[in-house]
């Protein structure tokens, strides 16, 4: 396409979204309005955090030693509950999921067949994971199993999009081969199409926790467990302080999981010259790493 | 060929078959071809002309437009047994992130497992690591595909479709970005276990030379490029 051309239809774009944006603002006053109003709320009700979250809670018995003591806290038992329930949900979702994208994936199987999976996945992601887990808090009750079961469902839907999506994108040339050497559906789907997607698999799995972590607060303001709960509690206490200092957790481990997923994803990478990265490499940032190495070059050269 | 009994019937078998992508436009037509057990021939010709559409179409991936394709007894939409047939595409289809080991092992289980059988029988086994260790790569027996040359590439294609003793090679140029001593590594190899199993093989090679070295008939297609008195694309058979 014209360059020029292509330029003229982007910049029409952003005017027809900034014109959308502007009727919706009704006056940009609002915005400065706005925006004096956030700062005021965050100097006066949010910040600094209040770290007395990671306090040892009364309603715990807590046989922790005095180091270990924030254990018993309830951002702590709120954290690793939501974790639990990602990670359940991950695994069981993941495997779930795995049959039924390969059968949508429409390099492997006919359309009738890809096309019907494909409906099934749709109809797990098009209701949210909070609506799932109200389902399941009527339904079960309270507590970390409802979300398990809420996030399960949604990530089977979410998931085996991410995972046939990424099973039609691989390369022609070894199904060729699978197919003329005779391979069955379940030969081919197992040693050749998971294998040559492991990196994509892998990576999107990662995402997946990720996101669960993430939806897992969401999910437990509903009553479906894990930190959620917690925050809703600050919430309605009024208590944005705490907030603050639960989203600021939620927020590290984010980025602990995405460290994560660089590692393990750089065992299936494509470059012949990247190397697998050292633990130490994935949680260091690279500035600090180069100063090392610099550091450590100066002192060889004065021997 | 006179010298092949009258008793012995085709591997390959096609007849008035016409080939390509799009039904109004083939790309050619094969009036007869017969493939013997034992012989190799070699598809020659310059590149467009539609040699690996033939391949693939002899191998069942490519429905034939019209004409009769047959291959060990079957006609085409039916299928082959499975592991008759060996195929080594001309970008391989190795599994990248998977070891050689992996690799050759989908030939061997292709060959000498029954799809039912989630284990590889020993039999696979001892294949696979014999057709390794013919191609000389037991040192890199549990290396990923994606960290071997390309040359190190088409000897664990060609490891993966001897595993199988097939009784049918399909190649489309395996022997390219091969040197000179590890070509003719491959090629001792392949023509040694078809030799042995009274196999076939059907090349594509791009180098009319090189075809003409190995191959017992040739199969050059051409569309005027190579003969400029042929006024549109035409397959014919040359003896060797």
């Amino acid at each position: 396409m014209n360059r020029g051309l292509l330029f003229i239809i982007l910049i029409t774009i952003f005017i027809q979204a900034l014109l959308i944006f502007d009727s919706m603002l009704g006056s940009w006053d609002r915005l400065s309005v706005g925006a004096g109003t956030l700062s005021n709320f965050i100097n006066e009700d949010v910040w600094p955090p209040d770290w007395g979250v990671f306090d040892p809670t009364w309603s715990v018995s807590c046989s922790a030693s005095p180091r270990f003591d924030f254990t018993c806290s309830k951002a702590w038992i709120g954290l690793i509950e939501t974790l639990q329930i990602a990670f359940v949900a991950t695994v069981f979702g993941a495997m779930l999921s795995l049959p039924f994208s390969l059968l949508a994936a429409r390099n492997l199987n006919p359309r009738w067949l890809s096309y019907s999976s494909r409906f099934l996945l749709a109809s797990f992601r098009s209701m949210p994971s909070l609506i799932w887990a109200i389902l399941f808090v009527i339904v079960i009750g309270f507590g970390p199993v409802s979300g398990v079961l809420a996030m399960t469902l949604y990530t089977v839907g979410y998931l085996g999009k991410l995972q046939y999506e990424a099973m039609e994108g691989m390369t022609k040339p070894p199904l060729d081969a699978a197919n003329a050497i005779g391979l069955s559906k379940f030969e081919t789907s197992f040693f050749v199409v998971i294998p040559e997607s492991a990196n994509d698999l892998i990576s999107q799995a990662i995402f997946m926790f990720e996101y669960n972590f993430r939806h897992g607060t969401v999910i437990g303001i509903v009553g479906a467990g894990g930190i959620g709960y917690f925050i809703d509690l600050s919430l309605m206490a009024l208590d944005y302080r705490s907030v603050l200092a639960y989203l600021i957790l939620i927020y590290v481990v984010v980025i602990i999981i995405d460290l994560v997923s660089i590692f393990a994803r750089s065992f299936f990478t494509e470059e012949e010259d990247i190397l697998i990265p050292s633990w130490i490499e994935v949680f260091t940032p690279e500035s600090i790493i180069s100063l090392f190495k610099h550091t450590k070059g100066q002192i060889n050269g004065k021997q | 060929m006179s010298d092949i009994p009258s008793s012995v019937k085709p591997i390959v078998r096609l007849k008035d078959v016409s080939i390509g992508y799009e039904l109004a436009n083939p790309l050619v037509t094969i009036p007869d071809l017969q493939i013997y057990p034992g012989e190799i021939v070699a598809i020659a010709g310059p590149s467009g002309v539609g040699k690996t559409t033939l391949l693939r179409t002899i191998s069942g991936l490519l429905q034939p437009i019209s004409g009769e394709v047959e291959v060990c007894e079957k006609i085409f939409p039916s299928k082959l047994n499975r592991g008759e047939l060996g195929y080594i595409p001309q970008k391989l289809g190795l599994i990248r992130h998977a070891s050689v080991w992996h690799n050759v092992m989908l030939g061997a289980n292709a060959g000498h497992k029954s799809a039912w059988n989630i284990f590889p029988s020993s039999e696979a086994r001892a294949s696979a690591m014999s057709s390794i260790s013919v191609m000389g790569l037991e040192q890199k027996t549990n290396e990923p595909i994606r960290r071997l040359s390309g040359g190190q590439q088409r000897r664990v294609a060609t490891a993966r479709t001897l595993a199988q003793c097939p009784k049918i090679i399909m190649a489309d140029e395996f022997l390219s970005e091969l040197d000179e001593e590890t070509m003719k590594m491959v090629l001792s190899a392949t023509i040694d276990y078809m030799r042995k199993n009274n196999s076939s093989m059907l090349v594509v090679e791009h180098d009319i030379t090189r075809a003409k070295s190995f191959a017992d008939r040739l199969l050059v297609i051409d569309d005027g490029r190579v003969n400029p008195f042929i006024t549109e694309t035409t397959a014919m058979e040359v003896k060797v």
